[in-house]
């Protein structure tokens, strides 16, 4: 299979891509985020929507502008309201949907942005690669940089604040490396799932570890398992790539959860 | 501790055999026979007459690119099987006139591929009221259509920019043209079976100027009847029987309907007298009937001829309906 580019292209993405979602997952099942990381995923429609209005010809500078956009101004809100964080995200979420259905479909032609719903594995160009190999390096920093404020202020923000931890900024950094990420993936993952290749991988490693160094090992471990697993059997079976990789991610989940379930009754 | 590392090295390599045997079993009864010529058409209506063209000859397999039930391409994006497919392809029977939006990325993927136009040299449809021109190089010769057949595009990694109304196999005579057009190709790929898919062809064409010949009488009764189409393909009808389109809505898969246009629809049917609207039964019905309710029209549901089993005679089984359906409106015995 690896003589198409358009497969070689996909490997690769693969290859990056998956330990970043295993690495962020973790940060995202702890800090209880799974709701924002999907809300990002809906406003890609909207961000190719502004594209389409302003006439941005790089559908993914467009959405990664808005995502980031979003991202930001999320966290801003959530802040300052009174309402619970779910709430807060669910109104942003509902109203980039509708921003980006009412633009797309103008003219009865939603149909031709459809295939950004379950991903196109041969929508992968050299390009985005680029682009994503430059934010792997720049997730990398920032763990390696910010691993323990960031933890620090996912466990009590105030807490963390009191030790001069730079909680807001830290968040915002957190919050547009999760929307950078969700954006450049999206085209061929798709937007129905994106979420799931955050939450599976980091929600399976949880089950398995007991402390920080495992639950990052088996995350990544298992998100690029599922991926290159993944990526080869959507190829031989003809399914798209996307649901297929979140099958295996699922499966890795169930299991895991049952041998934790058994550890934990097991034990005296 | 060390029970959950075991744990995970046999979850991962029992869900990786898994994966493995399952492929396997799915890849092998997948598998082409690599003795033949693989010929893959792009959607339903180029694949029936190709197989009409190939009847029984043994070396030569074709196979649709789409499913049967697919309908038109605008939107089709390639899986990595299609792709596989198309590697493995000696020829690519397309209609073309940007029916097929993934032929630029093909052709760039596969420069050595095969790809030939079927709809190339023929002036598409481009205004909205029925209007399609033979090129004057392609005049219809009522046979195999041999001397028309060098005007078929055949490519080597570029492909035509036509754009227009792509449905030309909507048209009796222009279908007849395609069926000529794909024997040709086919008899380049394949010449021991020259004599045999030329046979096929000529027979298959006879069983279509069958249908033109019916045509004829619904036309004299029909013409210059004022109609409105509620799919872009029923302009090459209209052409065909000499009917003009008042008013059009191209109603397919990628189009949803506005209450502006329910309302356009009415006035015009009001304004200009029509009273006979052509529809697609899957996606023109909601708007046929609304319209129906609304004004005294006689809707027909003609077949746009993109969907059905793979019976050989489908083509000719789906004209013969909409060709029925016409007599009863017309009034023609």
């Amino acid at each position: 299979m690896l003589e198409y580019g358009f497969m070689r292209n996909a490997l690769i993405a693969v290859l990056v891509i998956t330990p970043l979602f295993g690495l962020l997952g973790t940060m995202i099942v702890n800090r209880k985020m799974a709701f924002f990381s999907d809300a990002l995923g809906h406003s890609a429609l909207t961000g190719i929507a502004v594209g389409v209005v302003f006439g941005i010809s790089d559908t993914n500078l467009s959405m990664l502008l808005f995502a980031v956009l979003f991202a930001l101004l999320l966290n801003y809100i959530s802040g300052k309201s009174g309402a619970s964080t779910d709430t807060v995200i669910s109104v942003f979420s509902s109203c980039s949907i509708a921003i980006g259905l009412a633009i797309l479909s103008k003219g009865g032609n939603f149909s031709r942005y459809s295939s950004l719903l379950v991903g196109d594995i041969l929508s992968i160009t050299r390009e985005e690669i680029g682009y994503l190999l430059v934010i792997f390096v720049v997730a990398a920093a920032f763990f390696c940089l910010c691993f323990n404020w960031l933890l620090a202020s996912g466990i009590h923000r105030t807490l963390a604040r009191s030790r001069r931890i730079p909680v807001g900024l830290i968040e915002n950094l957190f919050a547009v490396l999760v929307a950078a990420i969700v954006t450049l993936s999206i085209k061929w993952v798709g937007i129905l799932i994106i979420n799931a290749l955050l939450i599976l991988p980091a929600a399976a490693g949880r089950n398995l570890s007991e402390n920080m160094r495992e639950y990052h090992f088996f995350s990544i471990l298992f998100s690029m398992f599922s991926g290159v697993t993944g990526l080869f059997v959507s190829y031989y079976t003809n399914v798209a790539t996307g649901p297929t990789i979140v099958i295996f991610a699922s499966i890795l989940y169930f299991a895991t959860y049952l041998y934790g379930q058994r550890e934990l009754t097991g034990r005296p | 501790m060390r029970n959950k590392y075991v744990f995970t090295a046999v979850l991962l390599l029992a869900v990786a055999l898994g994966a493995a045997l399952f492929t396997g079993v799915y890849a092998k009864s997948q598998e082409e026979d690599e003795n033949k010529v693989t010929v893959v058409t792009s959607f339903y209506p180029i694949y029936i007459a190709a197989i009409n063209v190939v009847g029984d000859c043994s070396g030569l397999e074709v196979i649709n690119l789409s499913e049967p039930q697919t309908g038109c391409l605008h939107d089709f994006q390639l899986t990595p099987e299609d792709m596989r497919l198309l590697s493995g392809a000696e020829l690519f029977l397309v209609n073309g006139g940007g029916m097929e939006s993934f032929l630029e990325d093909t052709a760039k993927q596969y420069p050595l591929l095969k790809i030939a136009e079927t709809a190339a040299g023929l002036e598409l449809s481009s205004d909205g009221h029925g209007e399609i021109h033979a090129g004057e190089d392609l005049a219809h010769t009522g046979d195999q259509g041999e001397e028309q057949t060098e005007e078929m595009s055949v490519h080597s990694g570029d492909h035509g920019e036509a754009e227009g109304n792509a449905h030309v196999w909507m048209s009796v005579g222009t279908y007849r043209r395609q069926v000529a057009a794909i024997a040709e190709q086919l008899c380049a790929i394949a010449g021991e079976y020259t004599e045999e898919m030329k046979a096929n062809a000529s027979a298959y064409d006879q069983k279509l100027a069958e249908l033109e010949e019916q045509q004829a009488a619904i036309r004299e009764a029909a013409a210059g009847s004022r109609i409105i189409s509620f799919h872009e393909a029923y302009e090459y009808i209209a052409e065909d029987y000499g009917l003009s389109i008042g008013y059009e809505v191209d109603l397919d898969e990628e189009r949803q309907v506005s209450a502006g246009e329910v309302a356009d629809v009415l006035k015009s049917i009001k304004e200009d007298g029509i009273s006979i609207i052509f529809a697609e039964e899957l996606y023109g019905s909601g708007l046929a009937e609304t319209v129906s309710k609304e004004a005294d029209v006689t809707v027909c549901y003609l077949d746009t001829l993109v969907r059905g089993d793979y019976k050989p005679d489908s083509y000719l089984d789906g004209m013969q309906a909409n060709i029925n359906i016409l007599q009863d409106t017309f009034g023609v015995e």
